[in-house]
């Protein structure tokens, strides 16, 4: 508990501000033979989401008739993490987040207009220096718009914690080893309803919702920042076919 | 990828007989070739390298270790490569070990040498740090990110890149240490030193379909190869590893005549990729 996590100045470790978000960097459409693709950086927390799909369900057994499946699968590469890790892809936090971040995504995804077919996303984790999950949602979120599959919404997501009394955006690896808590929402921008909530580690109900606001805040800008690639996208796109009024 | 007509399977092998495939590429021209370096700070070395479609990345950590039984002053290197679902479908869960340990053993064959350490991609005598009880392990990861053929080659490029990237950071050796204990290491944060590659070979891939053979296969192409030899060459035309892919039998003066297409290739094209890999070190990556 030695640790300053925030000094007298009001500097974090890396120098941001308390309410301050790591440098975000995102492209769309990275993997030309996938139907959708992203690359979402969060700070140095690098993730890749891919979209398949929809296409046939491949296990009759599991076909819905009146909506689409939606997996989701999250791995992260032998050296994204400071310490080279060996991890196999069936560990439980792979299990557990391949299921969160699958169940966030679903439910922004229009699934009854696709009923009986399947929808694959795959997240690779390139670095991570925490935020990973909401890094791959953010990923995931873009590669699903790219492959053009109907969404009510995006969704956006951000992490937020609390240490030295403090609360915190966006922490860090560091920041999010310092035994305070660490909070993850995922964020509908336009219907402005939380779609995932996470909290480890034990607050009072008043810290509690100030990092809420503040985890919140961060979605909000989070999602202007991914329209806003979006859009440029799609100017791309457009202007490359010769509609150049938009 | 989905199923190929006969139509289609005979177009492509009558434009690859012609010298002209479907993309416009001669036989022996390859792709445009992408490499960046430095892309994963928290590794010792990195790249990333794109062969058109095809999308890979290598990184290169450096872990003290034991030297190798009967070499006590070589250091050891380790290679490891995953295809990312990301890549296909098909790599989902275990779908990918079957292919990633095939390119792992490829570049395997091409990069660490024999069982007495000759043949080696670098010098494995410069990873040496206290003969016969400590010394640096070179550990090499690939991961597939896009897949659009000729995956051994575009990693085989960018392992050579990501050595060439690599910092070995400087270490001290604590004196004072028993004789039979492990000494003590200061590894120091701030200097390193780079590692010297321009012996380090890269895989030319030649695919044979028909009575010909090309260079740089895409997906498509490589999905009706009946045999394909890869042919790990260094700057100076020295064969390094082969292997021969594929069921379909070749006669011995084929692959020797493969073998010495690809190190006719090799005279030019491993001196434009090490100048493109130097480029590509000399720019700052962005933060």
């Amino acid at each position: 508990m030695a640790t300053e996590f925030v000094s007298p100045e009001g500097l974090r470790l890396d120098g941001r501000r308390p309410p301050e978000m790591r440098h975000l960097h995102a492209v769309v459409g990275v993997v030309p033979s996938a139907d959708g693709s992203a690359l979402f950086h969060m700070g140095n927390t690098q993730v890749m989401a891919v979209v398949y799909g929809p296409h046939e369900v491949h296990n009759k057994a599991h076909q819905l008739h009146d909506k689409a499946l939606v997996r989701c699968e999250y791995s992260m590469a032998a050296f994204s993490t400071g310490e080279r890790r060996r991890r196999g892809k069936t560990d439980r936090r792979a299990t557990e987040l391949s299921l969160v971040i699958g169940q966030t995504l679903e439910a922004a995804i229009m699934t009854h207009l696709l009923p009986r077919s399947q929808i694959d996303i795959y997240v690779q984790v390139l670095q991570a220096d925490g935020g990973t999950r909401a890094a791959c949602i953010n990923a995931a979120s873009m590669a699903l718009a790219d492959a053009g599959i109907p969404m009510r919404d995006l969704v956006v997501s951000c992490a937020a914690g609390y240490l030295n009394s403090t609360p915190l955006l966006d922490l860090n690896y560091q920041e999010d080893s310092g035994g305070g808590p660490d909070l993850v929402v995922g964020y509908f921008p336009k219907l402005e309803k939380l779609s995932l909530l996470q909290m480890d580690s034990k607050v009072s109900i008043e810290t509690f919702e100030k990092v809420l606001e503040l985890a919140t805040e961060g979605a909000k800008a989070v999602a202007t920042f991914t329209r806003e690639k979006l859009l440029e996208n799609t100017r791309t796109l457009a202007s490359a076919r010769g509609h150049l009024k938009i | 990828m989905g199923a190929i007509s006969a139509a289609e399977v005979s177009y492509i092998e009558g434009g690859i007989a012609q010298n002209l495939r479907s993309d416009g590429r001669g036989r022996l021209d390859f792709r445009n070739i992408a490499i960046t370096t430095g892309v994963i700070p928290q590794a010792n070395g990195s790249s990333r390298c794109k062969v058109g479609g095809t999308d890979v990345m290598v990184s290169v950590k450096a872990e003290l270790g034991n030297p190798p039984k009967g070499r006590p002053s070589h250091g050891g290197m380790q290679i490891k490569v995953e295809c990312s679902p990301t890549a296909n479908p098909e790599f989902e869960g275990r779908g990918g070990e079957e292919l990633s340990l095939e390119l792992t053993r490829g570049l395997e064959r091409s990069f660490l040498g024999g069982p007495n350490g000759s043949g080696a991609a670098i010098d494995l005598s410069t990873l040496r740090i206290v003969d016969g009880k400590t010394c640096w392990v070179l550990c090499i990861d690939g991961l597939v990110l896009s897949s659009d053929g000729n995956l051994l080659d575009a990693l085989s490029i960018a392992v050579k890149a990501a050595l060439r990237n690599t910092g070995l950071p400087k270490v001290e050796v604590v004196a004072g240490g028993a004789e039979d204990e492990d000494p003590e290491i200061e590894v120091d944060d701030e200097e390193s030193s780079q590692l010297d590659v321009s012996n380090a070979p890269v895989i030319i891939t030649l695919t044979k379909v028909g009575k010909s053979y090309f260079v740089d296969a895409t997906a498509e192409e490589e999905s009706h190869m009946r045999s394909a030899v890869s042919v790990a060459v260094n700057r100076k035309g020295v064969v390094c590893g082969v292997t021969k892919r594929g069921g379909e039998g070749l006669e011995p003066s084929t692959i020797i005549d493969m073998i010495s297409v690809a190190q006719q290739i090799a005279l030019t094209y491993i001196p434009a990729l090490d100048l493109q890999i130097a480029a590509a070190e000399s720019v700052d990556p962005d933060s």
